[in-house]
């Protein structure tokens, strides 16, 4: 049985009159231990998809299954990450990562839960920078906090909402291998749905590589990535077989949106008139 | 718990080139520029000297001058020494402390001039400001008592303000139907002025020291409330969804995310708020007190005491700086993790 099951799901919104649809008859299962990225051109619904599985937003039809079970609503059980706001600024950083770990699991024990944050906060670099408040940090540094909060919350899940989406490369390059590195030191590696709209990125980071199409949300195709880890940037990135694959990732992607961008074209043409 | 960074050196080293940045900055350059006076500083010392010089060595007009000791003196002896050790106490804000100081030695200066000096105008309506001061050592008794009656009064009626207020709100802007409910009644009372309840807050409650607390209460109520309803509506949706994720129970996610989240807007209502409840305060005294700050003014009013008015004012501008100053503070402190700025 599939760790993660999304079973049938159409996510439609609007009013009887106009109703679009953002998700449409979705069906994947992700094992336990995999580790999954969702890409496609914006409006193709990968956030709806990461917002229903943390039970932000209930599906119109269809179920999403935990372990076999429907999920009722976010539990401590799915740690999420997003592009940024994933911090509350009113929070030091220990406090954030405190007050998650303390209130996620409802623990008591007030020493134990700060142990744990002062662990995480060291783990990614900013034991340094423990009383600063969010605001006053980069958004590099941000962004690690945001990964240090859902390591110590320990879920079973991992949600990430193009999490280095709104760094400069350089900072994406280094905060995915923060990732990886925290991921694949656990004995019993966590699930994680990864939403990026970056090829390589997905590659780099995945088992599997689902691609979305838009209008209406639907899964075009689930891309296995074949490469061992742990994966080195220089070697993968010049070799064979990556080129290909990211050719055909880069080709399903640019077809989804040369159609987009035609329909849009059409559209804004029959508008004018 | 070590403060050094064990394995995570490499992290500091190799990412974060902005976050490096933000710790050298600005702030040294202040504070290493040696304290010098400028020409500014300088007019502003010698405008009070003037003062000084024209106070003690000139006699003021007959009608306009005061027998006894000069507490007028005392005062333009003092404001320049504060304004020096402002200067020295915090540098950031010199201009600002500059420009403050610049605008009252010139307003004490032309008023000892025009009324003390020269007595231009009817002494009677207008008076010189030795006879202003000396108002403060004649009545500082009756002054202090009414002090501590208005202040009592402010405070009690402004803190129930806070304390229903707050809870209410917060309550009622999470809930979107209590809220769909409220707001448009929020909206239509919260207009109305307080002190329009005074007759029957004196008529149903036994002293009038509980009636104005009741209409201090009311008119502190509404800017809050609305601020705070405000503020919660209007939570970035994005932040609550990070909270959500956690899996809070409610009266965590309201008291640890809804309540600072919306806490900006909850200041601004507050700040409202206060400086309407001195005036409900001074409105409510003149009614119907017999002691406070208003009802001395309106009391010298009323046999035309003129010196004294201005006095009444001026002690009743100086304690509004005072409240305003720790409201500030109190602001500064709750929300400074808002404009915490880059280091």
């Amino acid at each position: 049985m599939a760790r993660l099951g999304l079973k049938d799901i159409t996510v439609s919104y609007g009013t009887n009159g106009k109703r679009t649809t953002a998700l449409h008859n979705i069906n994947l299962n992700i094992e336990d231990g995999d580790f999954v990225s969702l890409i496609g051109p914006s409006g193709c619904g990968k956030s709806t998809l990461l917002d229903l599985v943390a039970g932000l937003r209930t599906p119109s039809s269809g179920q999403v299954l935990i372990d076999g079970h429907e999920i009722c609503g976010p539990g401590p059980d799915r740690g999420m990450v997003f592009q940024d706001y994933s911090l509350f600024p009113w929070m030091s950083a220990l406090e954030n990562v405190r007050f998650a770990v303390e209130h996620s699991w409802a623990r008591t024990d007030k020493d134990e839960s700060l142990e744990i944050a002062n662990r995480y906060l060291d783990v990614v670099g900013l034991s340094s920078f423990r009383h600063k408040y969010p605001n006053t940090l980069s958004g590099g540094m941000r962004q690690r906090l945001a990964i240090a909060r859902m390591f110590a919350m320990n879920p079973e899940i991992f949600l990430m909402d193009e999490p280095f989406g709104a760094l400069d490369s350089l900072n994406r390059v280094f905060m995915q291998d923060i990732l990886v590195r925290l991921w694949s030191k656990d004995a019993k590696r966590k699930t994680v749905l990864f939403v990026t709209h970056d090829v390589d990125e997905a590659i780099l980071l995945s088992d599997k590589v689902v691609v979305m199409t838009p209008t209406p949300g639907k899964i075009k195709e689930v891309v296995k990535v074949p490469f061992s880890r742990p994966r080195k940037r220089q070697s993968l990135f010049v070799s064979q077989d990556y080129i290909i694959l990211r050719s055909k990732l880069l080709a399903r992607f640019s077809e989804e949106m040369q159609k987009d961008l035609e329909k849009q074209e059409k559209e804004l043409i029959t508008w004018s008139i | 718990m070590a403060d050094s960074p064990k394995s995570s050196d490499w992290l500091l080293e190799l990412g974060d080139a902005r976050g490096k940045e933000d710790w050298t900055g600005k702030g040294i350059a202040h504070a290493v520029s040696g304290f010098r006076l400028g020409a500014e500083e300088a007019a502003v010392i010698g405008i009070f000297g003037m003062l000084l010089l024209l106070v003690a060595s000139v006699p003021n007009a007959e009608s306009q001058s005061v027998s006894g000791s000069n507490l007028f003196l005392f005062v333009a002896a003092v404001l320049p020494v504060v304004f020096v050790l402002r200067l020295l106490a915090a540098r950031e804000d010199r201009q600002k402390t500059t420009d403050l100081f610049l605008m009252l030695g010139m307003l004490l200066l032309i008023w000892e001039v025009i009324l003390g000096k020269l007595d231009l105008l009817d002494p009677f309506l207008f008076p010189s400001p030795e006879r202003v001061f000396d108002v403060f050592r004649v009545d500082y008794r009756i002054m202090l008592v009414g002090m501590i009656s208005s202040f009592s009064i402010l405070l009690s009626g402004y803190l129930l303000g806070l304390v229903v207020a707050i809870p209410l709100a917060l309550f009622i802007g999470w809930r979107k139907r209590a809220f769909d409910t409220a707001y448009p009644i929020a909206k239509a009372v919260s207009p109305i002025p307080p002190t329009v309840y005074l007759p029957y807050a004196i008529v149903l409650l036994p002293t009038f020291s509980s009636a104005s607390v009741f209409v201090l209460f009311i008119g502190a109520f509404w800017p809050i409330f609305v601020g705070t309803v405000n503020g919660v509506f209007n939570i970035d949706q994005r932040i609550l969804n990070s909270a959500r994720t956690l899996g809070l129970k409610e009266h965590v996610m309201l008291s640890r995310i809804v309540l600072p989240a919306a806490l900006p807007s909850v200041f601004s209502g507050a700040t409202i708020a206060l400086i309407m409840s001195f005036v409900t305060l001074t409105v409510a005294e003149m009614i119907a007190a017999t002691s406070g700050l208003g009802w001395y003014i309106e009391y010298q009013h009323q046999y035309a005491n003129y010196d004294k008015v201005i006095a009444g004012m001026i002690l009743m501008a100086a304690c509004v700086v005072i409240v305003m100053w720790f409201f500030d503070r109190i602001q500064k402190h709750a929300l400074r993790w808002q404009n915490a700025g880059r280091l």
